[in-house]
């Protein structure tokens, strides 16, 4: 269970541009949720996604998980149980390697990365039919750069590296964003099926607001770094996008 | 088509370069023949960089020979490299002189010279030194390599100071640390300054960027003098350390002709003309088979002389003692 | 002739070294490391005191690679722990290691031939005795430049070396695999100093000789022959022969070269310009000039240009 007390968070403070994002926001996700987050731009929720993973540094609050803090971790101790994916499809792989060294990477996190062969040839099968379970074609491109490939397969491959090891959180920042229409529905009909087989707890920050109907089992709207519209279960799989629409544009006015 | 004309490119300039270097091996190979038949020896001349004093070395050297009464041509070819004061260049330019069979290697400052004793190691090609401060301590004192030492003459310095500013006390002087001519000089200063009653003011330095901050500094302090030493920082930017010290109305004493020319006011220093003339006896001897560098220790230049600047002297408002300017040589050409 | 090619190839091997190091900085981890300019020589200042000192002349060497490695370590350290930026922390460990230099061996140390060199080394001897200095040079050299080069190719295959290769191709994915990237840059510098002060040794004991100035312009040297050695790789790689390779099977490995092959061309092809240039007859002091014009030629004809870059 991962919960969020009281964080507070302010850009560039003390000066006449000092922006209060967060005070006493309080978030509390379950295990096996997947939540679906959107808002206007600025309303907070990447900077969430962000403190969550210690990119940015907390101002006052604290984040627990399991009823442990992790305030006092760094960014790369609290990805030892967080998987994330990222608006940018070159974040989440290197261009430079082959597609099978970065499975490999992927795979051997939580590990120790010494002087073993980096490439596990026993797990090439393996990697083969993950790949394969996109159904992109990829399997056969193993050996290829991942620099060459396109936005939308690395974005994929992104994906299925982050939740290859066992992993508590799921973050998907935007992850669909940078891709076209079609891709994009591809990406995320895996996305949906990766979190249901894998039965993860998931937090994706999306623009789409249909995707954040059709996807997840809570619905979160951020404004100003409030909640302002939290539905989950029976009431979250009645609302429509339409519906979403109008709320988000009142807010958006605002 | 964009392709094979890239390639074609690639071929072609390869196969300039593999000219070039034809080229370059021709010259290594006439030079092979030439030592085969008892013709022409060549001797590689390697001089660390351009700068006064080691082109003096250089002209002085191959007058030597003259003296000597070889005559060039027929008696030996120069082969003269010029290393840009980069120990890598120095490096290859030694290793063309022993490709070549050079009959004689010649290492102008400590770098060329240990440079060239490594490349002539395989072949003992013979080797000849100048304008190396401290020859045992760069341990080129023994083996098939001999040369001249450029010591400074200090006690003749520090005498002629005590001549000039009976009151002087605090002789400035700064040098670089990662030069072992100017380190070993600075340490026969302080060995010596105190019989002749001065303090030794030293400022070490690790570019030339730093030789008016450290001459600024001394200033400051007091010292009632500078003394140069062969410090190639120093000399490179002796024009500009002159404008300071001129406006601060403190005599600056140099250590070879060349700078009393440029506006220091005196200086018991070494002609390098004088020492390259010694060289090139030297080596005239090794070349010639009359003896073998083992047999040789290397030479210093025991006479120094005094060289005067009397427009620089007037501006300090010094005057030249007789015992002094009786000996010395007048060099001004600026103040 | 043949005894330039032999002198001058040693060199390019002896510099591949450095090379290695520099590549590891400069290609790998994106990172534009200047201790290399002090970490050289205080290679060579540790052979040459240690050989002075009647040490066995190959211990020398791992001395040597060790204090190179320290001196990555501050670099790494400077950077990665005290947050000043990479340009800035090579230079302060540069600064400060070129006085720690003059304290190690001051400005100037010659070994005498007395002395035993890895290249009369009794090892060495009962191999190659009946080579001549030069030619168990070339050998010596050739083995160690090769060496190193299979031994950095293994390395990079391994897990530790596709996470270091990971962290200059793309920081974001290693702290994503909770992994800190400090760590692995500093690890990163620690080995690319290591062997640029190793290739101090190797020179030192080549030419008998340690001088204080000698650092001065590697850093330069090295950047040059990575950037030639690569450009001349993708070149080839881009070319019909490497294309027609690829379609044999035993051929296939030779088409696209590695990183390190890259470097260690360039290291060759970089000493092959400078004896060009002095061999060509041309007045001592334009030197420099031709060498840097034999430059531009290779890089203009290889195509400077182009995205990738060959790793491991």
């Amino acid at each position: 269970m991962l919960e969020l007390r009281e964080i507070r968070k302010i850009y560039n403070a003390g000066t006449v541009t000092e922006l209060k994002l967060f005070d006493g926001f309080h978030l509390v996700v379950p295990d096996g949720q997947f939540v679906s987050i959107v808002g206007s731009n600025g309303s907070g929720k990447t900077s969430l996604l962000n403190l969550l993973c210690g990119s940015i540094p907390l101002d006052g609050g604290d984040i627990l998980i399991d009823g442990k803090s992790i305030r006092k971790q760094k960014d790369y101790q609290r990805y030892a149980s967080i998987g994330r994916v990222y608006q940018n499809p070159s974040l989440g792989t290197c261009p430079n390697l082959t597609m099978l060294e970065n499975l490999s990477l992927a795979d051997n996190k939580g590990k120790t990365f010494g002087l073993g062969f980096g490439i596990n040839r026993k797990r090439i099968a393996f990697y083969r039919d993950e790949l394969a379970s996109l159904g992109l074609g990829l399997e056969d491109k193993m050996e290829v750069k991942m620099g060459a490939l396109s936005g939308g397969q690395r974005q994929a491959v992104a994906l299925l590296m982050a939740t290859m090891t066992p992993l508590k959180f799921l973050i998907l920042d935007e992850h669909t964003a940078a891709l076209d229409p079609k891709t994009a529905e591809t990406i995320m009909v895996l996305t949906g099926k990766i979190v249901r087989e894998k039965g993860l707890t998931a937090m994706m920050v999306t623009h789409h607001l249909r995707y954040a109907v059709e996807y997840g089992d809570r619905l979160l709207m951020l404004h100003h770094g409030q909640i302002v519209l939290d539905r989950a279960g029976q009431e979250k799989q009645e609302t429509a996008t339409e519906e979403l629409l109008q709320i988000f544009n009142q807010y958006s006015i605002l | 088509m964009k392709n094979l004309k890239k390639l074609f490119c690639g071929v072609l300039s390869l196969a300039m370069v593999l000219g070039l270097a034809a080229c370059g091996g021709g010259n290594g190979d006439r030079g092979n023949a030439a030592q085969g038949e008892g013709k022409v020896p060549i001797i590689g001349v390697s001089q660390y960089g351009q700068h006064a004093s080691l082109n003096n070395c250089r002209e002085g050297f191959l007058k030597g020979l003259e003296e000597a009464g070889l005559k060039e041509g027929t008696d030996y070819t120069i082969d003269y490299q010029n290393a840009s004061f980069d120990d890598n260049m120095a490096i290859q330019i030694a290793q063309a002189f022993s490709a070549e069979d050079a009959a004689l290697m010649v290492g102008i400052a400590t770098s060329a010279a240990t440079a060239c004793y490594a490349a002539a190691e395989d072949k003992d090609i013979p080797v000849i030194f100048t304008a190396i401060t401290d020859p045992v301590g760069a341990k080129l004192d023994s083996g098939n390599i001999t040369g001249t030492s450029d010591v400074l003459p200090v006690e003749g310095q520090l005498k002629l100071i005590r001549a000039l500013q009976p009151e002087a006390k605090r002789i400035g002087i700064v040098y670089t640390t990662s030069e072992a001519n100017s380190v070993y000089s600075l340490g026969v200063y302080q060995e010596k300054a105190a019989a002749y009653g001065f303090t030794i003011e030293a400022v070490g330095i690790t570019a030339q960027a730093e030789v008016t901050q450290a001459v600024d500094s001394l200033i400051a302090k007091g010292v009632d003098c500078f003394s140069n030493l062969t410090d190639n920082n120093v000399v490179g930017v002796l024009g500009s350390i002159l404008e300071k010290t001129n406006e601060a109305k403190i005599p600056v004493y140099g250590s070879e002709i060349e700078q009393m020319k440029l506006g220091c006011v005196a200086g018991a220093g070494l002609d390098y003309i004088q020492l390259g003339i010694q060289t090139g006896k030297l080596a005239a001897k090794v070349l010639t088979g009359e003896a073998v560098c083992q047999d040789l220790p290397y030479e210093v230049i025991e006479n120094f002389s005094l060289y005067t600047n009397s427009k620089a002297l007037a501006k300090m408002g010094l005057t030249l003692p007789d015992e002094v300017a009786k000996t010395a040589q007048e060099v001004g050409e600026t103040a | 002739m043949s005894d330039l090619i032999v002198s001058t190839l040693t060199q390019g091997l002896i510099y591949a070294l450095l090379s290695y190091g520099v590549y590891i900085t400069y290609s790998v981890l994106d990172f534009p490391d200047l201790t290399v300019d002090s970490s050289f020589p205080l290679g060579a200042a540790v052979t040459a005191i240690l050989l002075l000192g009647g040490v066995n002349p190959w211990l020398t060497l791992l001395c040597a690679a060790g204090a190179g490695a320290v001196a990555g370590l501050c670099t790494g350290f400077i950077h990665v722990r005290l947050g000043v930026r990479d340009l800035l922390a090579g230079i302060i460990t540069m600064t400060a290691l070129s006085s720690i230099n003059l304290v190690i061996a001051g400005s100037n140390v010659t070994v005498e031939r007395a002395i035993d060199t890895i290249f009369t080394s009794p090892p060495v001897m009962a191999l190659l005795g009946d080579l001549t200095l030069s030619g168990r040079k070339l050998v010596v050299a050739l083995v160690l430049a090769v060496a190193v080069k299979v031994l950095l190719d293994l390395y990079f295959c391994t897990k530790s070396g596709l996470l270091l290769r990971a962290v200059g191709d793309n920081s974001t994915l290693v702290t994503a695999l909770a992994k800190n990237k400090g760590n692995m840059k500093v690890l990163g510098v620690v080995i690319a100093n290591a062997l640029v002060a190793l290739c101090g040794g190797v020179l030192c004991q080549e030419q008998r000789s340690y001088s204080a100035v000698m650092g001065i312009g590697q850093v330069v040297f090295g950047l040059a022959t990575v950037i030639i050695g690569i450009s001349i790789i993708r070149f080839f790689a881009r070319s019909k022969v490497a294309q027609g390779m690829r379609k044999v099977k035993g051929l296939r490995f030779l088409a696209t070269p590695k990183g390190t092959t890259a470097v260690l061309l360039g290291s060759i092809l970089y000493k092959f310009c400078v004896q060009i240039a002095i061999n060509a007859g041309l007045p001592a002091h334009m030197l420099k000039f031709i060498t840097a014009a034999l430059f531009l030629v290779v890089l203009v004809v290889a195509g400077r240009r182009g995205e990738e870059i060959i790793h491991a």
